[in-house]
């Protein structure tokens, strides 16, 4: 057995850097520049101004991008094309990399692409330090939408005609003869990328390797020593941001799990007692609605009901009420959700007892017992129950990991800030170092929630064996 | 009692037993019934007539849609932006609720409700499940979001069954000992495999993910080319290592842990909460419900797998499968003639609770707003939209994807108890 449990604890080690490198590289992968998100402003934060400025904030945004990593390459190496340069990931701005991409695809000419992409930075920057007048402020408005196009666009037709429309809108207004120049450089290198165009090269492989200075070296080798970081979003450390989600979400699944098995017990032991008649068949009959009902639903209705709608006005709705409140205070907002975590897992439940009881009730000894008298309260409770009790408890061991990674379903519902939504928010603000370590959470504690299943059930039932038989 | 020759083989045993259970055959009728709806969905509800006359004589433009949608015909121009409720007719048949889920009745808009006097000429015209904030009827929604239930359901536990069966049966049958290759294909395996994902997968990734967004017969089409790539390379495997064989050492057979790896494959999958990895994918690319199918299915297979794995360990130490090994068959004619079918019944009690599955994760997905586009409504979205709607208006769609569920959790029953003997009373 403990040979087994070490062997189990063994494996989870791979498995467990599997399950790093795939949440990593789908968070990396989500559209979305984090930089941006922290800095604020969005796409326009080093848009907008005089040059001098706007030098300032991309040096900030530089400056926040290295601070976080993330001008280091991805991974330690990298299987790429002729076609795309092993710097590309310098190229910070999300959208700017994700077109660059598109060009490469379309062109595979790094050197004229280069030379594109820098023209019209150029070009931008020289819009920005013409002087507004009068009357070139609309075509100044209208060159920085193009500018944006050229950014963020590179299909050949989107692309041609935004240059046609800024030709235009240089030739509207003598004062945007300054930047005629810029517009002739942008104009000649796009036309030197197409033409010396050779898509072929995205059909060599070519493979890079980075050596240990990368994201995911920097993320794991932290993580491994405990350090997870600091949230994205608000600056705190993850791990206390974990720990306050933690304790929301099991405060819930707890009560909810006891509840559960308070009342599915007793249920489950009544319809096996009455097995197949009438009683039975109403009660499996109402338990099989429970677990076919949506939580979502019937979250949205108890909140339309309940919760101040069109109806009544009864309970809270949002959150778990605020830290100083009365334990009364709590036990209100907890209410709805309690509900709504409860009702399916009862019918699983004592669908489950039901079963294990009519298994026991069948077997020799509470024949024996019978035919020696003792009461049917005796066989049924002293007998039975005790014995068909162990598998309904193991159960528990499944349950365990969802009760601690939360649902997400109903906490975004409920806007309970507990692990759910904590994920799911992270993963919307691209909040990678919080998105990793609830992922890697939820997963070691999934990974030991079977293992303890899988023990239970070798203590419950002695004729499972998990020593190698050859 | 008059004696009744009964057929004894397995699947007419099955069929008497799954008709005992009333409940289970009258959810298969239901799920029918609602199969139909979806697939005429368009003639049910649709601001277009099913028929009408006019100078030109009769015109069916409903018809008229699909051949224009497989290229037969051309859409006639006086026909674009017409407000088909409000044309001129000789004569004509509108269908039974004469709106499409996107016709916006701007005299019905901001929920009318179903229980009040509406705006509109008659009966004929009543909104009978109100209509939302843009004056869309609910009901046509809902109508047409059956399609979308049973196309998600359907095609995603076709993808998770495919996987499943195949990884599963590879894992149950081979186990860790009975797959063997030479040094030497391990070898040239080895080298390949970068090569084969480089051409199959990743040059190609522009051209399969702009597929997806285009259509599911052109995604298939990429699909196809991707898969001969790769098996090409497989093939390149195979003869570049016939020579190889001939070396000792190289041509030695090793024996492949196949059962590990595809076990360690679904711990991953199971570890990480599912819905994260879901959404994770879905917001990577282009919503469409092309992909919340696909993305569906390729994670939710671990269980088919498992269930087929536990059948063939049993199975694969019966006799009549060392039968097939001594009478000399291949592994492969062993695995899918004679092992696999005897393995399949658990399969279809996992597919049905699957195909559940499978309806209620799209549900939420609309529900939340993640990779349903904009414009199609579903049972989800309606529902998300009830947040901010009177009472009455969550109650549809939310009891659809009830029924929807329950109907297929109650096959899924009534399989149970077909399929497995144990359980005969």
């Amino acid at each position: 057995m403990l040979n087994y449990i070490v062997k189990r604890i063994l494996i989870f080690i791979p498995t467990l850097f599997v399950i790093s490198l795939i949440t990593f590289m789908l968070s990396v992968s989500v559209p979305g520049d984090p930089v941006e998100q922290i800095l604020g402003g969005g796409g326009s934060a080093g848009e907008i101004g005089q040059s001098s400025s706007r030098l300032a904030s991309e040096q900030s945004y530089i400056d926040k991008r290295r601070e976080l990593g993330l001008d280091l390459p991805v991974f330690y190496l990298s299987l790429s094309n002729a076609a795309t340069p092993d710097t590309l990931y310098k190229i910070y701005r999300k959208p700017h990399h994700d077109n660059l991409e598109q060009l490469i695809q379309l062109y595979g000419n790094w050197d004229y692409i280069q030379n594109y992409y820098l023209s019209v930075q150029k070009l931008d920057l020289a819009i920005s330090d013409l002087a507004t007048d009068s009357l070139n402020a609309e075509a100044k408005i209208g060159m920085r939408d193009e500018i944006f196009t050229l950014f963020n666009q590179s299909q050949p037709s989107l692309v041609q005609s935004a240059l046609g429309r800024m030709k235009e809108h240089i030739a509207s207004s003598s004062s945007m003869g300054g930047i005629s120049d810029e517009m002739q450089n942008t104009l000649d290198s796009y036309n030197d990328m197409i033409l010396n165009a050779t898509p072929y090269k995205n059909y060599i492989p070519q493979f890079h390797f980075y050596g240990t200075v990368n994201q995911y070296h920097r993320w794991i080798t932290k993580f491994v020593v405990g350090d997870f970081g600091i949230s994205y979003q608000d600056g705190r450390p993850v791990k206390e941001a974990v720990w306050t989600a933690v304790g929301k979400t099991l405060l819930i699944s707890v009560l909810s799990i006891i509840l559960t098995y308070l009342i599915a017990i007793p249920i489950g032991v009544f319809s096996a007692k009455n097995k197949n008649n009438l009683a039975d068949q109403i009660v499996t009959t109402i338990l099989f609605i429970l677990y076919s009902l949506p939580s979502f639903w019937v979250a949205t209705l108890l909140i339309t009901f309940f919760g101040g709608g069109d109806f009544f006005d009864w309970f809270p709705t949002y959150g778990l009420g605020n830290e100083g409140d009365s334990f009364l205070e709590k036990a209100h907002h907890l209410v709805l959700p309690l509900f709504c975590w409860t009702y399916g897992g009862l019918a699983f439940v004592s669908r489950q007892m039901r079963g294990s009881m009519i298994n026991s009730l069948s077997q020799d000894y509470i024949r024996t017992s019978r035919a020696k008298g003792v009461s049917e309260t005796a066989v049924l409770w002293k007998h039975a129950f005790k014995n068909s009790l162990l598998p309904v408890i193991t159960l528990f061991a499944s349950v365990f990991p969802m009760a601690i990674s939360g649902s997400i379903v109903l906490e975004i519902i409920f806007s309970i800030p507990g692990m759910g939504k904590l994920a799911f928010d992270a993963l919307s603000a691209r909040n990678y170092p919080m998105v990793y370590t609830v992922v890697m959470f939820s997963a070691v504690v999934t990974m030991l929630g079977y293992l303890v299943a899988d023990i239970c059930y070798a203590i419950v039932d002695p004729r499972i064996s998990y020593s190698n038989k050859k | 009692m008059e004696p009744v020759q009964l057929k004894q083989d397995y699947w007419s045993y099955v069929k008497r037993q799954f008709k005992k259970n009333k409940r289970a055959v009258f959810s298969g009728w239901m799920v029918l019934l609602l199969m139909t709806i979806a697939i005429f969905a368009d003639f049910i509800a649709n601001e277009k007539p099913l028929a009408f006359k006019d100078e030109s004589g009769w015109n069916f433009p409903i018809v008229k849609e699909y051949g224009v949608k497989i290229g037969i015909t051309e859409w006639p121009s006086a026909w674009n932006n017409l407000k088909w409720a409000e044309k001129e007719y000789q004569s004509v048949i509108f269908p039974l609720i004469p709106y499409s889920p996107n016709t916006q009745d701007y005299r019905n808009a901001q929920f009318a409700s179903p229980f009040e006097p509406q705006d509109i000429e008659s009966k004929r015209w009543r909104h009978w499940l109100g209509t939302e904030a843009l004056g869309r009827d609910v009901l046509s929604a809902m109508i047409h979001g059956t399609r979308i239930a049973f196309m998600v359901g359907f095609v995603s536990m076709f993808l998770a069954t495919l996987i499943g069966v195949v990884l599963g049966s590879m894992a149950g049958y081979f186990g860790d000992d009975r797959l063997k290759m030479s040094r030497a294909s391990i070898l040239w395996f080895i080298i390949l495999i970068i090569p084969a994902y480089f051409y199959s997968l990743q040059s190609r990734t522009h051209l399969l993910s702009n597929a997806i967004g285009e259509s599911f017969l052109l995604f298939l089409f990429q699909l196809v080319v991707s898969i001969i790539i790769f098996v090409l390379f497989m093939v390149g495997v195979w003869v570049l290592s016939r020579p190889f064989k001939r070396i000792k050492w190289l041509g030695q057979k090793v024996s492949i842990p196949v059962d590990i790896v595809i076990q360690r494959l679904i711990e991953v999958l199971v570890s990480i909460p599912g819905l994260f990895l879901i959404i994770a994918i879905v917001a990577i690319a282009k919503p469409s419900i092309m992909l919340i199918m696909a993305v569906i299915g390729l994670t939710s297979w671990t269980e088919i797998a498992r269930f087929i794995r536990a059948e063939l360990l049993r199975v694969r130490n019966l006799e009549y499968i060392e039968a097939a090994h001594a009478l000399g068959f291949s592994n492969i004619r062993t695995l899918f003639k004679h092992a696999i079918p005897n393995a399949i019944s658990p399969v279809l009690i996992a597919l049905a609770f699957g195909i559940a599955a499978a309806i209620l994760i799209e549900s939420f997905l609309s529900f939340i707003g993640i990779g349903i586009p904009p414009e199609v409504l579903t049972w989800g979205k309606l529902l998300s939209l009830s947040r901010s709607a009177p009472w009455w208006f969550a109650i549809a769609p939310g009891f659809a994807i009830f029924i929807m569920i329950t109907l297929f959790n109650l096959l899924g029953e009534g399989l149970t108890d077909a399929l497995d003997p144990r359980q005969k009373r």
